[in-house]
């Protein structure tokens, strides 16, 4: 394929940015990645709990292996840091003499930090930071920092410099103190002549306000000179009246600008003010990049803003979802243990409020934001292991949105657990209780009725909300956003703006979820990807190859040991010679230097400069071991050693070095050097060509998007013709019409010479592993072929689940979506003639035996509903549901049907609707329900009955497991990880997308099959593919075949070669877990780094010392 | 006479407990200095040699201690080392090592706070057990 070139930005560095700059990283190019806020995380950092593991494991994402649309002029402003994070030994003297306390924002305001702070507590390397608009600038933390990383003279004003030259000491005196003491900028100065052009010699300045008439040397003369000395200073001149022309003059020579004597600080601030603003701006990043992924996020709605009928702030104990979650948190206000705020008790009764900013009106949000019935269900559950099975929760809500894959069934085992209560209703007022810190609700339950009870704490689940900052983004690159300000896509795409070039990850363009922001983030990055390719690059910035390593490994170990120490004295000095002798009782050790302050760019300096011919090893002990492996790279190439061969320990700096702690871990680092060799570059050879199963919409959008990168796809469709599921639907729920789409698409795949489509035909084996898979195709009336690709992409799609419930297949007046759908698309149905028609929701979902939500069903119904109601706008239209999964921004189409008068009424899994087929002249169905509100049996006759009966899966079984790939229980692609790789499978090069995955919109379906693209490309796009630093190897001589190391590997990275001689590692699957090295009874499986001697090698040294 | 101070071996997995005890180092949180942690990529790594091993070499006690249920990076390295853990605690006093000296903890890279308390409390219970060697050369 061809050579991949250019850059792209991605704004914001939340889950989304990340994901999509490791994608776009992965396909090779070069990626700016920018926030706000001092560090990467976003929202997420945050949150310690996710479901369904109610725990987090975000690092399963890491990589596991260590204008015109192609040219957009981006300047981002960058903040210079006043603390060098590359001296920043994180050890908080700053923090402890800084005097500043503000609530702290990631804590939710729950806690107080200091001026100077850690962004996030649990981050490493975890660097501090200086809140500008807090920091007095009072100077105390400069002095105290070890490393002299504080530099509070790069921050802000305190940067810019400013030379006041004038032979009287009341204007040098009175400019000082207006620009210096009140303005915030570092005033020099200097009382004639020459004096300045001294300083200007010695120090640069932005600034010199230059008076002219001055004994000796005069104004004009100085600025003829200093302009030598310094040609991009500015100068403002200061004249008497009298002196006017000649200041007109110098500014002929270059002065920007006069003031006449006397002038007011009015006068002369803003003429600073705008010297300045040129200043900052000089130092602003400019980047040429070919493209722009957007994942700025949305921010919590903020209850205590308008009416505020949810008491927040006001009443003590109401917190949002965001503080519980941090009241959960071991790095919270309370360490983990779940205290309410004001009185500190524990808490046993709680109280969520769902909805709160969503699906609202009166506060502008008639969309849902997706996340916060999951958050609170989740919530309540941590909160339950938290604070004991004697906790109760209670969830206060409208709809139970389970609508994602594994949703339902993690709702119904939480809910169905002691102690965690739902209540369907509305809240309309929170009040503190009289002579408690109780709080009491008040809500209108399902049935009418009002419900007091009071609670120990009430959350309140506040929604997204777009960034208010997203308007402007949005402004400055020229696209559009909609009234609730998300950023508005083009139809059948949830990444793609209108600006060719320009893409959206994440929530910027609807309120979603984990998941599927990862989802979109890979798709925006693959958008991104398609554009710079698409463009031929002329962005081209390469990355140096990294020199080759010194092959040691015929070599016997060669230790070079480097000490970092912190102080001086007579006694470290002892304590490290005694330390010093010890060691090179080894013989391996060959050498031990002692070096001051490793942490200190000195220290670094001098650390990278030490002489390592003699050596093959290197072990540095200093006292922050991240630092170390941060820059490990680094060192690796400065000391051309292989960076397994350099190993990093923590020694205490608690105690002397040679604690016998200090010297335990010295000496395990030293053993485990002695017994690592140099692993061996492993890779393998790639298959530039993907197979893609499946040829509805994803399969399409899949094939398209790694086409595009000039990678062959084959393309398998079983039946005679693209298009799946879109080929019966008529059009969307926002009246756009499906056809011309699906059209559209078709042509472009037909068109593209980089695939090749095979109709009729169904994959019938196959075997392989990531680059290079081979699959045996049958194609009806021709002979079977095989395919070699390097990734596989499964986009099975689903169907319509049939259905015999309510009497459908007894009548013509008994239907499901689909067929209502057919109806509508083949123009076979007569509106005029019936009079009301009912929908039946979820039959046969969210129950056995498909007990997950189709999620497309209740958007499906309500654009039926309301194609129905365009035509016939008198027909009666009754919706029975369950709950209303109208998510994100679809709610505004279950406004719009009630404010159109379609009825809804919900039912009750255990009292389900009856229905019976009438004949004769009757109207042909009844339908009878328990209405909840009357209290009530309720008699509906309907001339059409549509029933939602959900999606399956059509994913054989027989196929995934050909590819190594696993079905879910509900017969859907068993994604690696549910959050952070959800279109991939556990088995490398194993990708899916689209209905495969699970029941999504068209929109969703682009998005997995454009992210499962992306995805595949980063194994396609390359060559040869990588292996992990950490892999395991067999040896052979040891191996006695017995497979327990192939039964035991999770990766299937294991197999038996095809003489059945040996048992092989795919190198790009392993991911050096060390399970089969545990498992082998013969010591025949290692893996590099861990041996058993290393390992026992280590375990001796730490507890030599003891 | 000083206070016997137990020496412990704590095998920790590459992404939750060693980057606990990096984020308990730099948060500067206080933890004994008995613990000598011995970093592997997985639990699932964790050889029952290497802990028979540490008791031979004159440890004290053993802590074993990875990702949380369900959080493991490599999906199920920590299940596998607690049918190890199971299977130790069976073998162990056959040695005459009193089983709980070996000890398994799920501590998750974010749980810096969690990591000290726990490590403050493997010691003090240690400290209670005893020096393991009167033990082991009654075996021997």
């Amino acid at each position: 394929m061809d050579q991949k070139i250019g850059s792209a930005l991605v704004v914001g560095a939340g889950i989304s940015g990340i994901r999509a700059s490791i994608d776009l990283a992965q396909m090779g190019y070069r990626v700016t990645l920018a926030d706000r806020a001092p560090h990467m995380g976003g929202i997420l950092s945050q949150l310690d709990y996710q479901f369904p593991t109610d725990r987090c494991g975000m690092c399963r994402m890491l990589p596991m292996v260590e204008g015109e649309p192609d040219k957009f002029q981006v300047t981002l402003k960058q903040a210079p840091s006043p603390v060098d994070p590359d001296c920043c030994i994180g050890c908080g003297q700053c923090s402890e003499v800084c005097p500043v306390e503000v609530p702290d924002a990631f804590n939710a305001g729950l806690t107080h930090r200091k001026a100077v702070y850690l962004p996030v507590p649990h981050n490493i390397p975890n660097t501090y930071t200086i809140d500008q608009a807090a920091c007095t600038r009072c100077g105390a933390c400069e002095p105290v920092c070890p490393t002299g990383a504080i530099r509070l003279s790069a921050m802000g004003r305190r940067a810019f410099r400013i030379l006041v030259v004038d032979d009287e000491s009341i204007v040098r005196n009175s400019l000082d103190a207006w620009l210096g003491d009140e303005e915030g900028y570092t005033v020099e100065m200097a009382a004639s002549g020459p004096e300045a052009l001294e300083k200007l010699s010695a120090a640069p300045f932005h600034l010199m306000l230059l008076d002219i008439k001055m004994p000796g040397m005069d104004g004009v003369e100085v600025l003829e000179k200093a302009r030598v000395i310094q040609p991009a200073l500015q100068v403002v001149m200061m004249t008497a009246y009298a002196t006017v022309e000649t200041a007109v003059d110098a500014m002929k020579i270059g002065a920007m600008d006069y003031l006449v004597k006397p002038f007011e600080p009015d006068a002369l601030i803003p003429k600073v003010a705008a010297v300045y603003d040129a200043f900052q701006e000089t130092g602003y990043l400019k980047r040429t990049v070919g493209a722009i992924v957007l994942a700025t996020g949305t921010t919590c709605f903020d209850p205590s803003v308008g009416k505020n009928p949810m008491g927040y702030g006001t009443v003590p104990n109401v917190v949002t979802s965001l503080e519980f979650e941090r009241m959960l948190s071991g790095t919270g206000p309370d360490a983990g243990r779940l205290c309410r705020p004001s009185d500190k008790r524990p808490v046993k009764r709680a109280a969520w409020i769902q909805c709160v900013g969503s699906r609202d009106l009166q506060s502008g949000a008639d969309f849902c934001s997706t996340i916060c019935c999951m958050f609170a269900l989740k919530e309540a559950a941590v909160a339950r292991t938290v604070a004991g099975d004697d906790f109760q929760a209670t969830i206060i809500y409208m709809d139970m949105r389970t609508f994602g894959k594994s949703f339902e069934r993690y709702g119904q085992q939480t809910w169905s657990t002691d102690g965690v209560r739902l209540e369907r209703g509305r809240v309309h007022s929170i009040a503190p209780t009289p002579g408690s810190e109780d709080v009491a609700i008040r809500w209108t339950s399902a049935s009418g009725e009002t419900r007091e009870e009071i609670f120990d704490l009430v959350v309140l689940s506040v929604g997204q909300r777009a960034n208010d900052q997203t308007a402007l983004l949005a402004e400055e690159l020229g696209i559009d956003t909609d009234g609730f300000g998300f950023v508005r896509t083009v139809p059948f795409s949830d990444t793609r703006t209108q600006r060719v070039g320009v893409f959206a990850g994440g929530t910027l363009t609807g309120p979603t979820d984990i998941a599927e922001s990862v989802i979109r983030a890979s798709s925006a990055a693959v958008n991104a990807s398609r554009t710079i390719h698409r463009a031929g690059g002329g962005l081209v910035e390469k990355t140096a190859v990294p020199d080759a390593y010194r092959d040691v490994s015929r070599e016997p170990p060669r230790i070079l040991v480097v000490l970092c120490r912190c102080e001086t004295s007579a006694e470290t000095d002892s304590d490290l010679d005694a330390l010093s002798a010890r060691l090179k009782q080894d013989p391996a050790v060959t050498q031990v230097v002692v070096l001051e302050h490793i942490c200190t760019a000195d220290g670094w300096n001098a650390l990278t400069q030490t002489d390592t011919a003699g050596v093959n090893r290197v072990l540095v002990g200093a006292c922050r071991t991240f630092t170390y492996g941060k820059k490990a790279h680094g060192l690796a190439a400065s000391f051309g050693l292989d960076p397994s061969l350099i190993e990093s320990v923590a020694m205490d700096d608690r105690q002397g070095p040679d604690a016998p702690a200090t010297v335990a871990a010295i000496m395990a680092g030293i053993s485990r050097l002695k017994n690592v060799s140099a692993i061996e570059e492993n890779s393998i050879a790639v298959t530039n060509r993907a197979l893609v199963v499946g040829g509805g919409i994803a399969g399409m959008s899949a094939a398209l998007a790694i086409a595009d990168h000039g990678v062959d796809v084959t393309l398998v469709e079983e039946s005679e013709q693209l298009g799946g599921n879109l080929t019966w639907l008529h059009q969307t729920i926002d009246g756009a019409p499906i056809a011309p789409f699906l059209d559209d698409t078709i042509g472009q795949v037909d068109k593209h010479p980089g695939i090749l489509v095979m109709t009729d035909s169904r994959v019938v084996g196959a075997f392989g592993q990531a680059g290079h898979f081979f699959s045996t195709i049958e194609t009806a009336g021709e002979p079977t072929t095989t395919v070699e690709h390097g990734a596989v992409i499964l986009a099975t799609g689903g169907r319509e689940a049939p259905t015999d419930a309510y009497a459908h297949g007894t009548s013509e007046a008994v239907v499901t979506q689909r067929e209502l759908e057919t109806r509508i698309h083949e123009n076979r149905l007569d509106t005029d003639a019936m009079k009301s028609v009912v929908m039946i929701q979820c039959v046969g979902s969210r129950e056995a035996p498909r007990n997950y939500c189709s999620r497309v069903c209740c958007p499906t119904a309500l654009k039926q509903a309301l194609w129905l109601k365009s035509r016939s706008p008198e027909l009666q239209i009754y919706i029975l549901y369950r709950d209303m999964m109208t998510c994100g921004l679809a709610e505004a189409w279950y406004t719009e049907a009630r404010k159109q008068g379609i009825l809804f009424f919900q039912y009750r899994p255990d009292r389900k609707p009856e229905v019976s087929i009438n004949t004769g002249d009757k109207v042909p169905v009844s339908v009878r329900l328990h209405d909840p509100i009357l209290d009530a049996p309720v008699e509906i006759a309907a001339d059409l009955l549509v029933l939602a009966t959900g999606i399956e899966s059509r994913l054989p079984e027989a196929l995934a497991l050909a590819y190594g790939a696993e079905r879910d229980q509900d017969g859907f692609f068993q994604e690696a990880d549910s959050k952070w790789r959800p279109v991939e499978a556990l088995k490398a090069g194993v990708f899916g997308c689209g209905i495969a995955l699970s029941p999504r919109s068209i929109p969703e379906a682009v998005a997995t099959a454009e992210a499962a693209a992306g995805r595949a490309l980063t194994i396609l796009a390359v060559e040869r593919l990588p292996a992990a630093r950490t892999t395991a190897i067999v040896r052979h001589s040891l191996c006695t075949l017995c497979l327990r190391c192939v039964d035991t590997c999770p990766y299937g990275a294991r197999f038996l070669d095809d003489a059945g001689q040996r048992v092989q590692v795919n190198p790009a699957m392993c991911q050096g877990c060390g399970d089969c090295a545990t498992a082998c009874p013969n010591s025949a499986s290692i893996v590099e780094g861990f041996s058993h001697r290393s390992m026992f090698g280590a375990i001796e040294g730490a507890l030599v010392a003891m | 006479m000083d206070p016997f101070e137990p020496a412990i071996i704590a095998f920790v997995c590459n992404w939750c407990t060693y980057t606990a005890a990096d984020l308990a180092g730099t948060s500067r949180l206080s933890y004994p200095k008995n613990i000598r942690l011995i970093r592997v990529m997985c639990t699932g790594m964790v050889d029952p040699q290497y802990v028979i091993k540490a008791f031979l070499e004159g440890a004290d006690g053993v802590l074993i201690s990875g990702c949380h249920p369900g959080d493991c990076h490599y999906i199920n390295g920590n299940y596998k080392a607690r049918r190890r853990v199971k299977l130790l605690k069976e073998i162990l006093p056959r040695f005459g090592i009193d089983s709980r000296r070996l000890r398994l903890t799920w501590i998750g890279a974010s749980d810096g706070i969690q990591f000290a308390g726990i490590m403050g409390d493997l010691v003090a219970q240690t400290r209670e057990l005893g020096p393991a060697l009167p033990d082991l050369k009654m075996v021997i």
